[in-house]
């Protein structure tokens, strides 16, 4: 990351008005904030904060009532911008009749490629959202998720310097969550500046550089995530498995300092972690199952060839 | 009725497309500077004129694979969102359609009239609503859908989105087109007896003006005929039409034909038609060659075949002279290469009138292939679709498909149809006056023909009227002249369609819409917020 500034928004505000031209809603009120080269910047704030508005801003799909603009140097009413900036939409608006392959061709025609580097790309690209066993169906046979991932497709199709992603993990399960997280950081690994907005804390938490929490269309936070998330008046350690009486003796020690012990135990993975534990491990050994034992209450899992699952299924 | 030929001159058509052009866009730069002064103060025009500038440098360079791409996708979208159905009613129509047009007991020409009548009637109607409402939807739906913003977040200048789009409805209904127009062509081949002949007359058309009855040039009697491009020449008299035909090619014979009508204040001769003469003119040589008297078609055609040398006899010298229609009686005309031959047309039954108007008497050329007229034809539906297209697309940038759809309806239809009632009240013509005073004559319970009285209320009535002209005038030029476009007619009566009068200035109304609706297509989209709530 350097310093060098890839999106500059001073003073921007934005205001809906009616046809009378009277004030309808006052979406965002004076922001101002820098996106700088090779970060991975959130935007964070509820339903209505103003995140969205934002980024349709800095596209030119809504224009400022007052304030600037400049992204990769230029304004943002200037159309040439777009040749290096790839945008997730919200929803995938991608045109439904097209198939994966057409899709990606007419969006690599709109920034001039070449017919070979757009066959080379699409391939890639393809490859790259794990599309390929449905490059030729429509978009209206897809699902959520697939629309999603061809979306994140026709972003990247012109190699961008700049990524805006509009909710990128919303309609995702938590594997497709898993990748596009990756791809998040991989695209920051590759020099890429990536801007995000989502309301989905944990997903921004885990690939976010900085962020900026918006709340009725007003900036109230700005910083490093690690920063912002950091408790200044606590400690924490965690160590491998520690006896009864180890443990004794640290809250020991720790009264001695005058230190008070806030939780103590075993930590916990989180859910999506499971998830995603239980699914490789379920890739790894196919015919592995769950299966609750009634006497004891207790469950475990053991092994059954796929033939023997199915006839339990049957009876 | 005959088909009447227009005058059309390409250079006084393109003036005035300048004039008009340019002048809306000088009034919708002041308009915009205008406004600019209370948002932007005294920058405001500073600014206009900058983004006017950047504008123009982005609407002159589009990116062909750009605009490609956006055609290629309007395209599939049409044929996708089943356009191509159309075809089904059109299947419908022609397996049925032979049933109600075949008549034998029809004459040749009118036999191929109706068919190629239906062809056009049916192509027409169903090509044009699918292109209009495709081309009156496809925007407003893209960006309700936001599909849209997939494609102006990439480096697309919104002239190629328009211009792309223009392009790909355009390229559907040239399918349609295309396919329908060649069924039409084989089943009216089909249809056709076998023993006539399709063809397609080439006419040169003259001018005409009228001699009346005292050899003085004057106007033709008016016989209260519906059509008021007719005038009848009395008979028996001095009376005449004279035509002045354009000579561009020197050939043997001379092909006239002619489709008079009869008018008679009494039954005079049961077994004759009216007698007509056509005298052959050069009055500075103070030739008249008189042809051979010949009785009137009156629901046929006249054809008469003028020998290069012609021999004749003077009446009062009895003197047989010689003369060459090139070399002898062509006048001097800037319109003909071998200058111009003069003829007039007399009708020599005492007290009878012959209905005569300036498309009822041409030179005939050589006949043209029916499909040549035929072709013809079917460009002047496609340069319809396109001005439909055209129209339907510009709506569609600034205002949602229902109003873009009505919009571009009424426009077609007021080009097509209300252009002449246009004329009418431009020309000052119109009986009962301009609206406002016509709503003064209707309150008053006054006729439209009766003088108005003057008084102030009155005066600024017609003042008002006045006013509203040039706005009206304004109107007229930005509503396509469509009355051109109707070549079928043409081929519908058996004759090739003229370049001059009728293909040139479809052509010119095409061309010249086409700018017009880019740019302004251009600034609407750019113009606006796209994610507007």
């Amino acid at each position: 990351m350097s310093d060098e500034p890839v999106i500059q928004i001073r003073n921007l505000t934005k205001t809906y008005r009616d046809f009378w031209g009277r004030k309808k809603v006052q979406a965002l009120n004076s922001l101002s904030l820098d996106v700088k080269k090779g970060e991975v910047f959130g935007l964070l704030g509820p339903n209505g904060s103003g995140k969205t508005t934002t980024m349709k801003l800095l596209l030119g799909l809504l224009f400022p009532t007052e304030g600037e603009i400049s992204i990769l140097g230029k304004p943002a009413s200037d159309v040439s911008k777009n040749e290096r900036i790839g945008y997730l939409p919200e929803e995938s608006y991608l045109y439904r009749f097209l198939n994966a392959e057409e899709t990606l061709d007419f969006y690599g025609r709109l920034f001039d490629i070449t017919a070979e580097q757009r066959r080379r790309k699409t391939e890639e690209l393809i490859e790259m959202v794990g599309l390929q066993q449905a490059r030729r169906r429509q978009l209206k046979e897809y699902s959520k998720g697939m629309t999603r991932r061809i979306g994140l497709a026709q972003a990247l199709i012109n190699d961008p310097d700049l990524v805006l992603l509009d909710e990128p993990t919303s309609g995702l399960d938590p594997l497709g969550t898993r990748d596009m997280k990756d791809l998040i950081l991989q695209l920051r690994d590759q020099g890429k500046t990536v801007v995000m907005c989502s309301h989905l804390l944990a997903d921004v938490q885990d690939v976010c550089d900085r962020i900026a929490i918006l709340y009725g269309g007003e900036l109230k936070e700005l910083g490093r995530v690690d920063d912002l998330l950091k408790e200044q008046k606590e400690t924490q350690f965690i160590t491998s498995e520690l006896s009864d009486d180890a443990v004794a003796e640290i809250k020991a020690v720790l009264q001695k300092h005058n230190a008070s012990l806030k939780s103590c135990g075993q930590p916990t993975s989180s859910l999506e972690e499971l998830f995603l534990r239980t699914v490789q491990r379920s890739k790894d050994r196919p015919g592995q199952r769950y299966v609750p034992t009634a006497e004891s209450g207790a469950d475990s899992t053991s092994d059954a060839s796929p033939s023997e699952e199915t006839a339990e299924s049957s009876s | 009725m005959s088909l009447q030929p227009v005058d059309f001159n390409l250079l006084i058509g393109a003036t005035q497309w300048v004039i008009v052009f340019g002048s809306f866009i000088g009034v919708f730069l002041l308009v915009a500077m205008a406004t600019s002064f209370p948002m932007y103060g005294l920058a405001g025009p500073g600014r206009v004129v900058a983004g006017a500038l950047h504008g123009l440098g982005e609407f002159l360079s589009p990116s062909p694979r750009r605009v490609y791409a956006i055609a290629m996708l309007t395209y599939k979208e049409s044929i996708r969102k089943k356009a191509l159905l159309v075809f089904v009613v059109f299947a419908v129509l022609f397996m049925f359609a032979s049933w109600f047009l075949a008549n034998p007991s029809d004459r040749p020409d009118m036999q191929v009239r109706n068919y190629v009548a239906f062809v056009f009637i049916a192509i027409n109607m169903l090509v044009l609503p699918v292109v209009l409402l495709l081309s009156c939807w496809g925007l407003p739906e893209d960006i309700r859908i936001r599909s849209l913003h997939t494609v102006v977040t990439k480096p697309v200048r919104r002239n190629e989105v328009v211009l792309g789009r223009i392009l790909g409805f355009a390229s559907v209904g040239t399918l349609i087109l295309l396919i329908m127009s060649t069924v039409g062509y084989v089943w009216i081949q089909r249809q056709v007896s076998s023993d006539v002949d399709l063809f397609c007359r080439v006419p040169v058309y003259g001018d005409v003006t009228m001699i009346d009855r005292t050899g003085n040039p004057g106007l033709g009697v008016n016989v209260g005929d519906i059509d008021e491009t007719r005038s009848f020449i009395e008979g028996g008299t001095r009376a005449a039409g004279v035509w002045t035909f354009p000579l561009n090619e020197k050939a043997d014979t001379i092909r006239l034909e002619s489709r008079f009508e009869a008018f008679r204040t009494f039954k005079g001769n049961m077994d004759r038609s009216l007698r007509v003469r056509y005298v052959l003119v050069n009055e500075a040589k103070s030739l008249r060659v008189p042809l051979p008297t010949f009785e009137v078609d009156e629901f046929g055609t006249n054809e008469t075949e003028v020998a290069r040398k012609q021999t004749w006899t003077d009446e009062q010298t009895l003197k047989t002279n010689e003369v060459d229609i090139y070399d002898d009686l062509a006048v001097t005309s800037d319109k003909g290469t071998y200058g111009a031959l003069v003829v007039h047309v007399q009708c020599l039954d005492r007290s009878q009138y012959l209905g005569v108007s300036q498309g009822d008497f041409f030179i005939r050329l050589p006949d043209r292939s029916f499909a040549t007229g035929y072709i013809k034809a079917v460009i002047g539906v496609w340069l319809k679709i396109l001005v439909i297209v055209m129209a339907g697309v510009t709506a569609s940038c600034f205002v949602k498909w229902p109003v873009a759809t009505l919009l571009s309806f009424s426009v077609i239809v007021i080009g097509q149809v209300a252009r002449g009632f246009l004329d009418k009240i431009l020309s000052g013509k119109q009986a009962g006056g301009g609206a406002a005073e016509s709503v003064y004559r209707l309150l008053t319970h006054m006729n439209d023909t009766a003088t108005l009285p003057e008084n102030p209320l009155t005066s600024t009535l017609q003042l008002f009227d006045h006013g509203l002209q040039h706005g009206l005038w304004m109107v007229k030029f930005m509503i396509p002249d469509l009355t051109s476009f109707g070549m079928s007619d043409w081929v519908a009566r058996g004759f090739d369609v003229p370049w001059q009068g009728v293909m040139l200035p479809s052509l010119a109304v095409t061309f010249g819409y086409f700018l017009p609706c880019l740019l302004l297509g251009y600034f609407s989209l750019s113009l606006r917020e796209l994610e507007a709530k």
